[in-house]
C-alpha cells in the first residue's frame, strides 16, 4: 500500500492518541497527515482542501463521529461525500458497529488501535472499493459484505495464526490398521 | 501486498447515468435472517466509486506490509519514554487528583465528562503501547463511567478504587505487568464492576 502524497484527516479529541495514530501513519510511509480535534474542525478542513481519507473517533466532540458521518454523506453538494470513512471505537459490539455501518462508515476499527489493525483497515479500503448505495434513507458504501482476511494480513480473527504443517512422512497407518479401525467401529467394539 | 482486483481508471462520478439494479437484486453477503428479502426502494441507486485513496493507495513503490508495522512499532517505542515519564504520571495524578475532590465533596461541574475522557485517553493511548495493566485498569474504569452515563448509580467508592489501582500501576515495578500477572486486583476490579452495574 503507498500512502504517499494522500492526505488523511485524523480527528480525535485526544491529541495523544493523535499522536500515536500519526505515528504509525508516518510509518507506513504516509506523509500528509492533519489532526482536527472535533467535528467543527473536520468540516472546516473539508471546505478548505481535498481530503483523501478520515479516521475519525466515534466520540468526536461535539455530536459524535456518526453524525459527522451522516452529515458527510447525507449532503448532496459536497465533493467529500463517497471520501472513506475509517470510525474509530472502543465498543465493538456488534450494535454499534451496525449503527457506524447505517450512519455511511467504510469500516470501524477497535480501540486501542495496534499497527497491524491500522494498516489491515486501510488496506482493505483500498483495495476492495465497495459500490455505494443512495436510498431515500441512505448513502454509503454498501453494507452487504464480507470481510475474508485483510489483504496480505490476517486473517478474520485476531487469534488467527499460520498452522505449520510437517512434511508428509508416508501413511499414518498401514491400510489393515485402518481396515481393523472400521471394522471395530462397526462391530462396536472399542 | 496483494494487488486490487479493479482497474485503475479514474474515478466515475455518480450520477444517473448510472443504471443501478434495486437493493435486493444484488449482493449476496448478508441474507436477511427471515429468509425474505425487504422489498427495495425504487429510488435505490447502486454505483461503484473509485476515489482518489483508492487509485494512489494501489501504486506501486509503497512500503511492504511487514516493514511498514515494524517502522510504526518503531515510531512508537519512541514514545515509550516519555510517555512513562510525562503523560502517564501527568494524566493519573490529574484524575486521581479529580476524582479525589468530587469524593470530598467539592463541586467540580463537568467532572464526569473529564473524568471520561482521561481515562479513554488513558486506556488507547496504554493500550496501543503496550502497558497492558494500565489499559486493563482504565478500561475497566471506562466501562464503570460508561455506566453511570446509561444510568446506574455514581458509587463513587468504586471509582477511588480504580483510581487507587491506576496510581499503583503507574509505578515502575507494574508498569509493564499483564492483568494476569496481579490476579487478586484485576479479580478484585472486575467483581466491583459486576456489583457497580448490575
Amino acid at each position: 500500500m503507498n500512502l504517499r502524497d494522500l492526505v488523511i484527516l485524523v480527528a480525535d479529541p485526544s491529541s495523544y492518541i493523535s499522536m500515536l495514530i500519526h505515528g504509525m501513519l508516518r510509518g507506513f510511509g504516509s506523509n500528509k497527515i492533519l489532526e482536527v480535534r472535533n467535528s467543527n474542525g473536520v468540516l472546516q478542513t473539508l471546505m478548505g482542501q481535498k481530503i483523501d481519507i478520515m479516521i475519525c473517533d466515534m466520540h468526536l466532540p461535539p455530536h459524535g463521529g456518526l453524525s459527522l458521518t451522516r452529515a458527510i454523506r447525507g449532503k448532496t453538494d459536497n465533493e467529500h461525500r463517497t471520501m472513506p470513512i475509517l470510525v474509530m471505537s472502543s465498543d465493538s459490539r456488534e450494535a454499534t458497529i451496525k449503527r457506524a455501518r447505517d450512519a455511511g462508515a467504510n469500516m470501524v476499527i477497535a480501540k486501542p488501535i495496534s499497527p497491524a489493525s491500522l494498516y489491515d483497515r486501510l488496506s482493505w479500503i483500498a483495495f476492495n472499493p465497495r459500490k455505494f448505495v443512495d436510498t431515500t434513507t441512505y448513502f454509503g458504501p454498501d453494507r452487504r459484505f464480507k470481510i475474508e482476511g485483510y489483504p496480505g494480513g490476517v486473517g478474520r480473527r485476531a487469534g488467527d495464526k499460520e498452522v505449520e504443517i510437517g512434511a508428509e512422512s508416508g501413511p499414518a497407518l498401514a491400510q489393515d490398521d485402518i481396515d481393523n479401525l472400521f471394522s471395530s467401529v462397526q462391530t462396536g467394539q472399542d | 501486498m496483494a494487488k486490487g482486483k479493479n482497474s485503475k481508471s479514474g474515478a466515475k462520478k455518480p450520477g444517473p447515468s448510472v443504471v443501478a439494479p434495486p437493493l435486493a437484486d444484488t449482493g449476496v453477503a448478508e441474507k436477511p435472517k427471515s429468509g425474505k428479502a425487504k422489498p427495495a426502494s425504487p429510488a435505490a441507486r447502486i454505483f461503484p466509486v473509485e476515489t482518489r485513496f483508492q487509485q494512489l493507495a494501489r501504486r506501486s513503490g509503497g512500503v511492504p506490509r511487514d516493514q511498514a508495522i515494524e517502522r510504526a512499532q518503531a515510531a512508537l517505542e519512541v514514545l515509550k519514554p516519555a510517555y512513562e515519564e510525562d503523560f502517564l504520571e501527568r494524566e493519573v495524578s490529574g484524575l486521581c487528583d479529580l476524582v479525589k475532590k468530587v469524593d470530598a465533596g467539592h463541586e467540580e461541574p463537568g467532572w464526569r465528562e473529564t473524568a471520561t475522557f482521561r481515562t479513554r485517553q488513558l486506556r488507547d493511548s496504554a493500550g496501543s503501547l503496550g502497558y497492558e495493566l494500565v489499559a486493563f485498569i482504565s478500561g475497566s474504569l471506562c466501562e464503570l463511567l460508561d455506566s453511570i452515563e446509561s444510568g446506574s448509580d455514581c458509587n463513587m467508592e468504586s471509582i477511588v478504587c480504580h483510581v487507587d489501582a491506576l496510581m499503583l500501576a503507574r509505578h515502575k515495578p507494574y508498569r509493564r505487568m499483564r492483568p494476569e500477572q496481579v490476579p487478586e486486583l484485576t479479580k478484585g476490579l472486575q467483581r466491583v464492576v459486576k456489583h457497580v452495574t448490575i
